[in-house]
């Protein structure tokens, strides 16, 4: 479809949780000042793990900003998302009653990778030891990896089209991409898109004997202990972590006719999936990824002012994904700013791409960039000298003050994602 | 105007059969799929039916992997995957890797390794727990599975919408080639027998102990099974361009969500009704243009009374001449595949104008036409399979008899 013609995709409220901040502005403020999130996990004993650090939300009580409802039905998982849901619906200046009404629909497509595997296990653990009679039914409800999402649409009568996406890490833009698609096709006019993901023993246990988190398995290094800082050269893993961000994704002209606060316009996304493992192949879906999203918005390399990249300390994939975003940028990735939110935030999974969004709007606002925290040293080949564990000003674009920013992932499984947005520039 | 989109090959593997071929043939014959559980020890359990793929060998279809080293909805997905390529004739080595893309549902992505993880956890012996748990785990491993086996570098997307899945997943693939991001799309779902499922179900008291009869008064619930089905779908100009057989169009689908409650439909159908709708919006056409329905139709009390009233309410006095089968009642619920298996036997029953029958039905407790026990021939110019789900997930896709 001709782009003057199409459906423009704005973001009219964020909301989020994560182990730095509990706000999309205090989010910003802590990755520009530096801050880390990551530290002793408290959640699960990590004895019996050789590795200890995480992005632990602590302390979280949902119960705090949701109360007078009971959360007992409602596990770890869904507990972040109905925080971070509820947050960017009452950001968008929806009123939830408006979720109620047919005309005011609302829908959800949520990035998860287990939704909640501590529920799932523990469900199937009961049963061995119990019997199953002892089962808990509630525990099976929420067994599927959709319960959060379902749990979410209960809990505030989104009875628009209710989707899970799964792509690991890329999960979240993945969700955003899709909700894209389908306000852009005229299937629904106001989607909460992103992600969330609960840090559990389950997970912890099974990245670390991947070999995926810090200082374990395959690189377990006991002098350098956890590096798990993106781009470094020092870098041995991901520090994993959980939380959740939701943003609320509008057709440009209805959220202008209820005069909605236009924070950011979606204007591309693209994925790519690397199915052989070389650093070719995850390079080039990488690329494809980001040449889809720049297609769809109708813009080239030249007009990125900033890259929100997915590296999360991971040894190949960080180096892939440069090189896949140098692949796609060409020249322009030699002076772009670019940002790695993990070396604060850690790798929450299905939530991460949301996070890296929900923290670029407060740059496209701003015009701020967080750093690489703790970035030293890179590699022979590193493609972008404009990495800095420094926040920076950007340059602005063409003058206008106005910004474009990518965020691009690629998970450890092959799967890349791009989502492209924009400062809010005219009618729509 | 949308661009067309064509259905040229199908691939499953179910309780009653692989291949096209001998699954229609087992469906028009009212063949069952039930049998004692073998996959695990089901002392303990009120119920012990279950709809498990017997003998399935995966080596065949599994090339460019190791077999073993992938989980069973994985093996069963590129199974189903490489024989829909076949059926199409399409050779997955001839198409550009990066206009080939996935998108594949499931309930519980491959849940074995969870219950082996389990297993070691209980027994105190976590240390043998290796790195395979987070590389066959993780649900969206089905799809990067079938991609990496195909060299398939296109839109890869795993979608995790429990009993609704494949529907979702094939609504998923149709916006990717409506947007030019492919020429061809594997869409499907796939789900293994697995013991954590079986639990819950029977906790929830809806597995029957003997057969499933869906819309009967008498029936007595769902009987969980597994398997996948694979479609190919790709823009309809293409599709003729290369020749290609087409099964049917893929016309339109609609999505929704109850917001009502976990587990249990809403009581006056409401999500379904409105994913019903919307598909007939997307498919321009009305209720009256409906050949049959492909119903969700587990077996469960509530599922079959609210799913026909929702049927009542979008139909209205249609509804009564629109047949209406659940093929869950020969091969039992197989989850994320269900409704894939479903749209494929959609698809060729708009192909080969006949429908296949609700088994087991001797009393129906409602008065639409439900097809009992019998298969029917029927022009089928439309077909819509609808597809129900925990979390209120609603999903309708409607398949167009392709004529030149």
């Amino acid at each position: 479809m001709a782009l003057e013609n199409r459906r423009r995709v704005v973001i009219t409220g964020a909301g989020c949780l994560s182990c730095l901040a509990d706000s999309p502005g205090g989010l910003h403020a802590a990755l520009v000042a530096g801050h880390s999130g990551l530290k002793a996990i408290e959640l699960f004993s990590t004895d019996a793990i050789g590795c200890h650090q995480a992005g632990e939300i602590r302390p979280f009580d949902a119960q705090a900003y949701l109360p007078d409802r009971n959360l007992r039905p409602i596990d770890r998982t869904s507990r972040l998302l109905l925080v971070a849901a509820g947050k960017a619906l009452a950001a968008s200046g929806r009123p939830l009653e408006v979720a109620e009404r047919d005309d005011g629909e609302i829908g959800l497509v949520l990035g998860t990778t287990f939704c909640s595997l501590r529920t799932i296990a523990e469900f199937d653990r009961r049963n061995l030891q119990l019997g199953p009679s002892y089962a808990s039914p509630l525990d099976f409800a929420n067994s599927v990896i959709n319960a959060a999402a379902g749990q979410a649409a209960i809990w505030f009568g989104l009875r628009g089209l209710n989707s899970t996406i799964s792509a690991g890490a890329a999960s979240g833009l993945a969700a955003v991409g899709y909700a894209t698609d389908q306000i852009r096709g005229g299937r629904a006019n106001a989607l909460l898109a992103g992600g969330a993901e609960e840090l559990c023993f389950e997970s912890f246990f099974g990245h670390y004997q991947a070999g995926r988190l810090c200082g374990s398995a395959g690189n377990r290094n006991e002098e350098k202990g956890e590096v798990p800082i993106p781009f470094d050269a020092r870098r041995n893993g991901f520090a994993l972590a959980e939380g959740a961000a939701l943003m609320m994704l509008e057709d440009a002209a209805a959220a202008a006719e209820r005069g909605a606060p236009v924070l950011a316009e979606v204007l591309g996304h693209g994925s790519g999936f690397d199915p052989l493992g070389t650093p070719e192949s995850a390079a080039r879906a990488v690329a494809r990824a980001i040449r889809l999203a720049l297609e769809e918005a109708g813009l080239g390399p030249l007009d990125v002012d900033a890259l929100s990249a997915g590296a999360n300390g991971s040894v190949d994939a960080d180096r892939w994904e440069a090189a896949g975003v140098a692949a796609a940028l060409g020249a322009r990735a030699e002076i772009l700013p670019v940002t790695a939110v993990k070396s604060m935030l850690g790798e929450a999974l299905g939530a991460s791409g949301g996070l890296q969004l929900v923290a670029l709007l407060g740059t496209l606002e701003d015009g701020v960039l967080p750093g690489i925290l703790g970035l030293e040293q890179t590699e022979e080949g590193f493609p972008f000298p404009g990495a800095s564990p420094n926040a920076r000003r950007l340059p602005g674009h063409r003058g206008s003050g106005a910004v474009t920013a990518l965020a691009t992932t690629l998970s450890a499984d092959g799967h890349a994602w791009a989502v492209l947005l924009g400062s809010w520039r005219g009618s729509a | 105007m949308k661009s067309r989109i064509a259905v040229t090959g199908l691939g499953l593997v179910t309780p009653i059969g692989e291949g096209r071929q001998e699954v229609w043939e087992g469906l028009l014959a009212g063949r069952s799929g039930f049998a004692p559980v073998e996959s695990f020890d089901t002392r303990g359990f009120s119920a012990h039916l279950g709809a498990e793929v017997r003998g399935f060998d995966p080596a065949p279809w599994v090339r460019r992997q190791d077999p073993a080293a992938l989980g069973r909805a994985s093996q069963l997905a590129i199974a189903a995957a490489r024989q829909a390529l076949d059926d199409a004739g399409l050779d997955p080595e001839a198409l550009e890797p990066e206009r080939a893309g996935v998108a594949m549902g499931t309930t519980s992505g491959e849940p074995r390794e969870v219950e082996r993880f389990d297993d070691k956890y209980l027994a105190g012996e976590l240390e043998q727990v290796g790195d395979e748990f987070m590389g066959l785990y993780p649900c969206h491993m089905i799809a990067a599975h079938v991609a990496r086996e195909l060299g398939f570098a296109g839109d890869n997307t795993m979608i995790p919408t429990a009993c609704a899945a494949g529907n979702y997943a094939i609504a998923h693939a149709v916006d990717v080639l409506r947007a030019g991001r492919a020429d061809v799309m594997l869409a499907g779902g796939a789900d293994s027998f697995s013991r954590i499922t079986y639990t819950g179900f029977a906790r929830l008291g809806a597995i029957a102990p003997e057969r499933c009869q869906p819309f009967d008064r008498n029936r007595k619930g769902m009987i969980p099974g597994e398997g996948a089905a694979v479609l190919v779908l790709e823009p309809l100009e293409r599709a003729l361009a290369r020749g290609a057989r087409v099964y049917a169009e893929l016309a339109g689908y609609g999505l929704s969500c109850d917001a009502h409650h976990m587990t249990a439909a809403h009581p006056e159908g409401d999500g379904a009704a409105r994913a019903m709708q919307r598909a007939l919006a997307d498919a321009g056409a009305v209720p009256a243009d409906v050949s049959y329905i492909s119903a969700h139709g587990t077996g469960t009390p509530t599922n079959d009374r609210l799913e026909t009233l929702a049927v009542k309410r979008v139909f209205g006095a249609a509804a009564k001449n629109t047949p209406m089968s659940s093929i869950k009642s020969m091969i039992g619920h197989t989850m994320g595949a269900a409704s894939a298996i479903e749209a494929a036997v959609c698809a060729l029953a708009v192909a080969l104008d006949r429908i296949p029958p609700t088994m087991n039905l001797e009393e129906p407790e409602e008065d639409l036409d439900y097809v009992p026990n019998t298969a029917r021939d029927l022009r089928v110019v439309l077909a819509m399979n609808n597809a129900y789900a925990f979390g209120g997930n609603n999903a309708s896709v409607i398949l167009r008899k392709h004529e030149a």
